[in-house]
């Protein structure tokens, strides 16, 4: 026999029970605690300059409060939930979490969110945004700020395309297309006329019109005839060439808000949510304009929502449930830390932080601001936490929208197979 | 210790010193060894047994774990076709990249063992791929290459041909990340060319002698030869390529995307425990990743006694 084979086999073997069994390495580690002072650990997500100023509000707050020190855990967006999942599981949850409403049930329903109904002073926050933060009647979660979900619009590329701005107040989903298309057409290719989207704030918007609700209770509220027209709004709009074909589109839809085609300049308009206009406007470097949303032709409303920027709760497993109350009592209603964050976590909720700091906001907040005043009249139902699994909702509709505008499923196909898997994700 | 040491030291007879010394240079090694042993057993041999346990929970991390049996692995198989896609799109990727990956290395293997001028440098610039193929920053780079607007475009735009979002496109999407796995052949290609060294030279001249061409010489000579490396790099490159992870995370932005054409099994797993907070479920799932590669790897060493000759046989 031979041993040439064998010393072979060997090392290859171990070679290959090393390579199957390698697993992915993990850091971690505590800092040591600070004396005989109260430690809060902070989590929350976002850019670097939301963390400056949260540290700046963090300072403000030990000066005011020498006993308490807070410990910021920040994250970028794409890894926080994955991060804070984590931690909660191995019971290291930090005191005050920041959140979003689509994660809101899932934490508060599993216990690890505490009730802060009369801990934080909550009566400063519009009645309506406030309850968005509500569940089964216990206030989990203190919304920061408000959005709404527009359509953005560079007027001068629309204006350059030989087209006219519409009149927001009564255009239907058929004239946003053929608007589209012909700011496409008018500006020779250079321009499209808009980016589309499949953001679940699009969908709430469109389904409310049809007298429909995105969630009802632990199930979907929209039917499949909407979905199916829904869809069919990015068919033609891409027939029509009024946004780029499906490649490019779900190219595009990939970015985020600073690489989009507005802020290119090669797309005059995009549905966001309302705290990216001033990313969107300072890339474009252009001013930007926030129109409703179309309607469909007997809408019994517009849609139009305020949405919950994100939520400050505490943990229930905190030692020092009081102090977190306290810190996040002081985010939401002292005017200092309003006037060092600003607009950063959606325009304030509180009023009379608001009214403290309106001046000294950028001038795209202050035009969303204005937007918001305008549309009050007709705002919708206050929005409430979704059911648990909705936090997959966004890359399903991604998926099943790439699905239908590459043409690999029919509307209808897709419409049940999504409502049969959104459904079960909700239910799970 | 030190007293254990202290008594034994008065009756240094014979042999028993040698065995004593021994021992001891066996208590050092393993004192040595003791931080890798405990690493393996905390850090891999620990989650390890704890992912097996998962794999039968319903565990969706803010919760206690319950025991459900085999409902994991049933549901993967039964009612859950993004899972079937996710071993559809691993496979094709598997079965496509390595072979053209291992061609592609063993070609340019045989260019650079003609023994050009400059070989070090041209090794370095085959191999730099290699080192950067597994990178984030590479799978962005991709992202931008074949991007709508990327260079791809910009040169098929030279002939007139215009071009997709290749990434963005489900029918086009996985083969990027295809072509992202062949351009990463420089450590199969180190690995031939070490072989290529080994096969003595008299075998050429004693062929060439006999009136063998070049291709003949390949056929009857380098790649019976090589089959070793070749299955080295074969078993290799299968395992890795079924784990791939980053490639997909980063160019399709973390959902596997357009339409889950590019869902891999390890993201689609990533998913499910950390996106969909069915911990149990994914711990099922790597389960069965290991019990594929596993089975693969062992139908591999089977297969290998028809085609591999270890060069001392008949």
């Amino acid at each position: 026999m031979s041993s040439v084979k064998k010393t072979w086999s060997a090392a290859l073997l171990a070679t290959a029970v090393l390579a199957v069994t390698a697993a992915c390495g993990s850091g971690g580690g505590d800092a040591g605690g600070a004396g005989d002072k109260i430690k809060l650990r902070f989590s929350y997500w976002g850019s670097d300059a939301r963390q400056k100023m949260t540290e700046e509000a963090i300072k403000k707050f030990e000066a005011k409060n020498p006993t308490i020190d807070v410990e910021g855990e920040f994250s970028d967006f794409a890894s926080y939930y994955e991060t804070l999942s984590t931690k909660v599981a191995a019971s290291d949850a930090p005191d005050v979490i920041t959140i979003e409403i689509r994660g809101l049930r899932e934490y508060a329903d599993r216990g690890t969110l505490a009730d802060l109904t009369g801990k934080v002073t909550t009566g400063d926050i519009d009645a309506k945004l406030l309850g968005s933060g509500s569940v089964d009647g216990k206030q989990y979660a203190i919304p920061t700020g408000a959005n709404v979900f527009p359509l953005v619009v560079n007027p001068s590329l629309v204006e350059k395309s030989k087209a006219k701005m519409p009149d927001d107040t009564k255009w239907t989903w058929d004239e946003y297309v053929e608007w589209a298309g012909k700011i496409t057409e008018g500006s020779g290719g250079s321009v499209y006329g808009t980016q589309l989207s499949w953001n679940p704030g699009f969908l709430e918007i469109y389904a409310t019109q049809r007298g429909e609700k995105l969630y009802q209770g632990n199930k979907l509220g929209v039917s499949p005839q909407t979905l199916k027209d829904w869809w069919a709004i990015m068919q033609n709009m891409i027939k029509v060439k009024g946004s780029p074909d499906a490649a490019k589109t779900a190219e595009v839809g990939a970015n985020s808000v600073d690489q989009s085609l507005l802020a290119t300049n090669t797309g005059a308009s995009g549905m966001w949510w309302s705290n990216q206009l001033g990313a969107a406007s300072k890339a474009a470097g252009a001013e930007l304009d926030l129109l409703r949303l179309p309607k469909t032709p007997d809408a019994a409303s517009g849609g139009m929502f305020l949405q919950p920027a994100m939520f400050y709760t505490a943990s229930s497993k905190s030692e020092h449930p009081a102090e977190a109350a306290k810190f996040i009592d002081f985010m939401i209603n002292d005017p200092e830390a309003g006037g060092i964050i600003l607009s950063d976590r959606g325009i304030p909720a509180s009023s009379k932080v608001l009214a403290a700091v309106k001046d000294k906001l950028p001038p795209a907040d202050q035009k969303v601001l204005t937007f918001m005043d305008s549309i009050k009249g007709e705002l919708g139902d206050p929005v409430t936490a979704p059911p648990k699994g909705a936090s997959a909702m966004e890359d399903m509709l991604k998926r099943y929208t790439e699905e239908i505008i590459f043409g690999r499923m029919t509307p209808d196909d897709a419409a049940q197979k999504f409502l049969t898997e959104a459904n079960a994700a909700l239910a799970g | 210790m030190a007293v254990n040491l202290s008594s034994a030291a008065p009756q240094p007879a014979g042999h028993y010193r040698s065995t004593k010394r021994s021992r001891r240079e066996a208590r050092a090694a393993y004192l040595f060894l003791a931080p890798w042993f405990v690493g393996l057993l905390v850090i891999t041999i620990g989650p390890i047994i704890a992912s097996l346990y998962l794999s039968f929970t319903d565990y969706n991390l803010l919760e206690e774990a319950t025991w459900v049996g085999l409902d994991n692995y049933v549901k993967m198989f039964t009612e859950d076709p993004r899972y079937l896609n996710s071993l559809k799109v691993t496979t094709i990727y598997v079965v496509v990249s390595v072979p053209l990956q291992l061609a592609f290395a063993l070609a340019l293997a045989l260019v650079l063992d003609r023994g050009l001028r400059g070989l070090t440098i041209y090794r370095s610039i085959f191999y730099l791929p290699s080192l950067l193929g597994g990178s984030v920053a590479i799978a962005i780079l991709w992202r931008k290459v074949f991007g709508a607007d990327g260079l791809v475009n910009a040169f098929l735009s030279v002939f007139g041909i215009e071009g997709t979002g290749w990434v963005s496109d489900p029918d086009t999407a996985l083969g990027t990340l295809i072509i992202l796995h062949v351009w990463t052949f420089g450590a199969p290609m180190i690995i031939f060319l070490a072989g290529l060294r080994q096969i003595p030279s008299s075998y050429y001249e004693a062929a060439s002698v006999d009136g063998a061409g070049k291709f003949r010489q390949f056929r009857s000579i380098t790649l019976p030869l090589l089959t070793p490396i070749i299955f080295f790099n074969l078993v290799l490159e299968i395992i890795k390529s079924f784990q791939s992870f980053t490639q997909s995370f980063i160019v399709s932005n973390g959902t596997g995307g357009p339409a889950d054409a590019t869902m891999f099994n390890t993201l689609y797993l990533y998913l499910s425990g950390f996106k969909h907070f069915d911990m149990g479920y994914a711990a099922a799932m790597a389960w069965v990743l290991l019990l594929i590669i596993a089975g693969l790897t062992g139908v591999n060493f089977l297969a290998s006694k028809y085609w591999v000759f270890y060069g001392d046989e008949k």
